[in-house]
């Protein structure tokens, strides 16, 4: 840029003067970048302050129930299904078939095989259209049907030639066995898939099998009781058949418990099983570093048969099998469906202790509380908790008139009892997943769900020392009202001292103490305040603050230690900060406007009030947000002043015993244990998404009142 | 006491609006003007003129006691109105800015509708006739009806700078003083608006008496009647060098100063 020259050479000239406005500019430049760094780095470290409370707040738990909902169910139908009239049960299933086959009115269930032996006698139903077959009963079209497996790991079958020899010959005779033991043959391209599996992991084939004989050491085997009989025949025919001259040991257990021992324990070699392995299943194989390998080797498919001499029945659907075998159900067939005859209904099932009897019930009436009417729901919680509690919660609210998905929650909440035992941040929930199954699978019954610590139930609960149940209804109600309080007190007497000191002060020499001490409290700290409050509104006001002088103390807060101590407290505690910006904000109104309206021949108290203080509310505005903030947040005054460590009754007036938000913060980041920590998160976020709130509302009020302008 | 309005300052004829006698006013220790003595015609306008600083606003304000405003200053001395020195311990310096209205140099209508600028004056001196009839008639009163009648409801401050000294002017003759004070009220505004207020505030002599402050020569002599010449010594305080019917001071001022001042060879 060309500068024109000037006489005075005292300034620099032409290339030195835009280098030095270039130098100028660099300096602001510098300041610049500083500033947007420094803003830049706020915004940065709060919302990773954000994040990390937000990560505690939701991940993975283990939850462990005092009582099994499946089990629970189970229980429930069951004995409902043993206690029907005209029932017959029997632990052999040949006893039922042919009763069954003998009279036109029965119906009943049991193992697929037992009915393809009398398939002249009897007719198996179809269930919601599907047939029992073979194929079906591995598939998951049958609702009665579950394939059935044999569980190894590679490294069993490459390391331990026996175990391959044996389940190389369990493959190729499953197709008899199952049969013999009472249940449906795996099909032809099951085995046949399951061999090449074998293959594959042994690189041996059909030609070479030959070399793992003469087989010799132990094999191992636990798990389900329900695959047990065919392994168990298995082991015998192998046994005689083949060159071995190692031992055999067969336990059952259960699948899980096989699962187990196969990956975590490793003292087995092959595990039976009637599910096929979940997630957490294999992550904890994966975590010993164990490939797991399934087989199918056979299938479970409970066939609902009638008569042949049953005219009416081919098909049935899942609805009007709840209804035959229960008791609250139907007792005549034509009551299940008017088409039907009018004769009784004669039932035939397996006895208590069949895991037959177990799974029907579990397919047919669900395993989730959700699933079930809300009849069934009462009477399980009936069944399962005290007359004393069942009194208590009829006087609540009669239980009859509740919502289902309300009995679901009472089921829940009064027996299930679900408990979290383990808990995992967010990060932990999505990259360590395997871990964490693995982790899951070791604690006995826990099941692993996703959970959000901040929900509706946490912000609608009481207090409570159980962290599952724990909500912060509590501390929000005490701290809205503490909050309330110390707004009632501190705005009103805040504007108007700032009024005074403002518009009316002479600057006399009290005028000037009153400004000096009220610039000096505002630096006071907060613990100060709390020590005042409990020395001059607990101990010495405390029958005005407990309610007693106007006969309104509730029994338990008769020592002052009260909603309304604490709001006092804390209203006084903003007081200068309401105050000072008050006056701030009463300055900033232009002198204009006030000659304006005493050049009209108003009085000072019209100026003040009609011009003044209108426009100096946004301003005014500002200071009550920071103020109510800050006593929304305040724990040490409090804690002083006495607010209650553990509440679980609402406070009620400002007479009550309370909590506040931050103070129950305070207490669960003190428990050791880790939900409680959690629990922290999620009212750390509660508390913040208030204040956004409560802030919100006091700008946009503010925002009102600015657009006068 | 009250300001009595049958008493006039100068007996029965009334000729005086407003009269002030030895007057002097301090700003803490430094006294500002020393010893003005003006009367203020009735229904005329007298401007006030002088070089910066000489003390003009010092003393218009001194009519409506606005100066009691600011805590520093002080006035001796009197000033008549109706026959009483509104300096008396007994007067209401509410009273007297009820009867003697001001319009700032710089427009300053409150931040509410153009209905209340003028309504809340009337409100709080316990006006308890039509409102509706006062905000026309006022609005009348300083030209601006015709401008905002269909927009009463809006703020005052979505008016340009000219309407809103208009409607300062409506706000000051709502109340009905005897006197309005202006402050260099054109200062703010550009030609066309400053010759609206010249010609407004001709009219507006029809009933009320002005003392306007101007730093514009052209303006004075176009809208005074009486002009009022201030200025300062080495001493910085002001006084009073020339009081007279403008045509004769702008024509043959007596005094040496006035005729540098007007001339612009001073100042
Ligand atoms: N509030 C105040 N405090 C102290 N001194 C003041 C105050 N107001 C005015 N003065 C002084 O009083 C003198 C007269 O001021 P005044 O405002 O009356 O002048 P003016 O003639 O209106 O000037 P201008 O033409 O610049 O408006 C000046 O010297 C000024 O510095
Ligand atoms: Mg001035």
């Amino acid at each position: 840029m060309a500068v024109e020259k000037r006489p005075n050479g005292a300034f620099p000239q032409d290339e030195a003067y835009t280098g030095f406005v270039r130098k100028r500019r660099r300096v602001g430049t510098f300041f610049r970048t500083l500033f947007l760094l420094a803003t830049v780095l706020g915004i940065v470290i709060l919302a990773l302050l954000v994040l990390d409370v937000a990560n505690d707040a939701f991940g993975y738990v283990a939850v462990q129930n005092r009582i099994d909902p499946e089990t629970l169910i189970d229980r429930y139908y069951k004995t409902q299904m043993l206690a029907m009239p005209r029932t017959l049960t029997s632990e052999d299933d040949v006893v039922l078939a042919d009763g069954i086959a003998a009279r036109p009115g029965a119906i009943g269930f049991f193992g697929l095989s037992y009915y393809q032996d009398r398939s002249e006698q009897l007719r198996a139903l179809n269930i919601d259209g599907v047939a029992p077959t073979t194929d079906n009963a591995v598939s998951d079209d049958y609702l009665l049907g579950r394939p059935l497996f044999l569980y190894t790991s590679q490294g069993n079958l490459l390391r331990q030639p026996q175990v391959a020899a044996f389940v190389n010959f369990y493959l190729n005779n499953a197709a008899q066995v199952a049969e013999e033991v009472g249940y449906v043959n795996a099909s032809a391209e099951n085995l046949a898939e399951g061999l090449s599996q074998w293959e594959r992991a042994t690189s041996l084939t059909a030609s070479t099998v030959d070399t793992l004989y003469p087989a010799s050491g132990a094999i191992r085997v636990a798990g389900s009781s329900t695959v047990q009989p065919i392994t168990q025949r298995m082991a015998e025919r192998f046994q005689a058949e083949l060159p071995f001259s190692g031992e055999f040991s067969i336990d059952g257990g259960g699948t899980l418990a096989g699962f187990q021992r196969l990956c975590r324990d490793q003292d087995i070699d092959l595990a039976d099983a009637s599910r096929a392995m979940e997630r957490p299943d294999v992550a904890v194989c994966r975590n010993n570093k164990i490939e797991p390998l399934a087989f199918v080797v056979g299938a479970d498919a409970i066939t609902v048969a009638v008569s042949q001499q049953n005219d009416f029945l081919n098909g049935i659907t899942r609805e009007q099998l709840r209804q035959i075998f229960i008791f609250i159900g139907a007792e005549r067939w034509n009551e299940v469906d008017p088409s039907w005859p009018d004769s009784a209904i004669l039932r035939f099932i397996p006895g208590e202790d069949s895991g037959t009897l177990d799974f029907f019930v579990a397919q047919v009436f669900g395993d989730s509380l959700e699933e079930l009417p809300k009849e069934d729901l009462l009477a399980i919680l009936t069944a399962n908790i005290s007359a004393g509690r069942l009194r208590a919660l009829n006087a609540e609210r009669s239980l009859v008139d509740r919502a289902q998905e309300e009995m679901v929650e009472l089921v829940l909440s009064e027996v299930v009892r679900p408990d979290v035992v383990e808990s995992w941040s967010f990060t932990e929930s999505l990259f360590n997943r395997d871990e964490i199954d693995a982790e899951v699978a070791t604690i006995p019954n826990a099941v692993l769900e996703f959970k959000a610590w901040l929900n509706w139930d946490f912000i609608t609960s009481p207090q409570s020392s159980n962290p599952t149940l724990a909500g912060i209804r509590t501390a929000i109600l005490g701290s809205l009202w503490v909050t309330l309080i110390a707004f009632l007190v501190a705005v009103p007497l805040g504007v108007g001292a700032a009024t005074y000191l403002e518009e009316y002060s002479k600057g006399s020499k009290l005028d000037g103490l009153i400004e000096t001490n009220i610039n000096n409290l505002a630096g006071v700290p907060s613990i100060i305040y709390g020590m005042l409050g409990l020395a001059v509104f607990v101990r010495y006001f405390g029958e005005i603050t407990s309610g007693i002088a106007f006969g309104a103390a509730d029994p338990s807060t008769g020592n002052g230690r009260t909603i309304l101590s604490a709001g006092l407290t804390l209203g006084l505690l903003i007081l200068p900060l309401v105050i000072i910006n008050a006056r701030e904000a009463i300055r900033a109104v232009p002198r204009a406007f006030r000659e304006a309206s005493y050049g009209l021949g108003a009085t000072k108290w019209q100026t003040t009030w009609s011009h003044v203080l209108p426009n100096a509310i946004p301003g005014i505005l500002t200071g009550v947000i920071l103020s109510v903030s800050r006593a929304f947040g305040e724990t040490a005054p409090l804690i002083v002043v006495g607010v209650s460590t553990f509440i679980v009754v609402d406070p009620s007036g400002p007479f009550s015993k309370f909590t506040t938000l931050p103070v129950q913060i305070f207490q669960w980041t003190s428990r050791p244990q880790e939900e409680f920590q959690r629990l922290a998160a999620a009212a750390i976020l509660a508390l913040l998404f208030l204040l956004l709130a409560l802030n919100a509302t006091a700008i946009y009020l503010r925002n009102r009142f600015k657009r006068n302008y | 006491m009250a300001l009595n309005n049958s008493t006039n300052s100068n007996g029965a004829n009334g000729k005086y609006a407003a009269e002030a006698h030895g007057l002097n006013i301090y700003y803490g220790a430094f006294q500002a003007v020393r010893d003005i003595r003006l009367q203020i015609e009735r229904q005329k306008i007298t401007a006030l003129i002088g070089p910066s600083g000489c003390g003009k606003s010092t003393v218009l304000r001194a009519f409506n006691r606005m100066n009691d405003l600011i805590p520093v200053a002080r006035t001796e001395g009197n000033v008549l109105f109706h026959g009483k020195n509104i300096y008396d311990p007994d007067v209401d310096a509410v009273e007297v800015r009820r009867r003697v209205g001001m319009v700032f140099q710089k427009p300053n209508p409150f931040p509410k509708s153009i209905y209340e600028n003028i309504a809340w004056g009337a409100k709080i001196n316990g006006y308890k006739g039509n409102l509706d009839d006062l905000v026309e008639e006022s609005l009348r009163g300083a030209a601006l009806w015709d401008e905002v009648k269909d927009k009463l409801k809006e703020s005052g401050y979505s008016l340009s700078g000219g309407q809103q000294q208009r409607l300062c002017i409506a706000r000051a003759i709502a109340i009905k003083p005897d006197i309005i004070l202006m402050d260099e009220p054109c200062s703010a505004l550009d030609p066309i608006a400053t010759l609206r207020v010249e010609e407004l505030m001709k009219e507006l002599t029809e009933h009320y008496t002005i003392i306007i402050v101007t730093h514009n020569m052209q303006q004075a002599a176009r809208v005074s009647d009486y002009t009022a010449f201030f200025t300062v010594k080495d001493d910085r305080t002001g006084y009073l060098e020339e009081f007279g019917v403008t045509k004769e001071m702008f024509t043959r001022p007596k005094s040496q100063v006035t005729e540098d001042y007007i001339t612009g060879r001073f100042g």
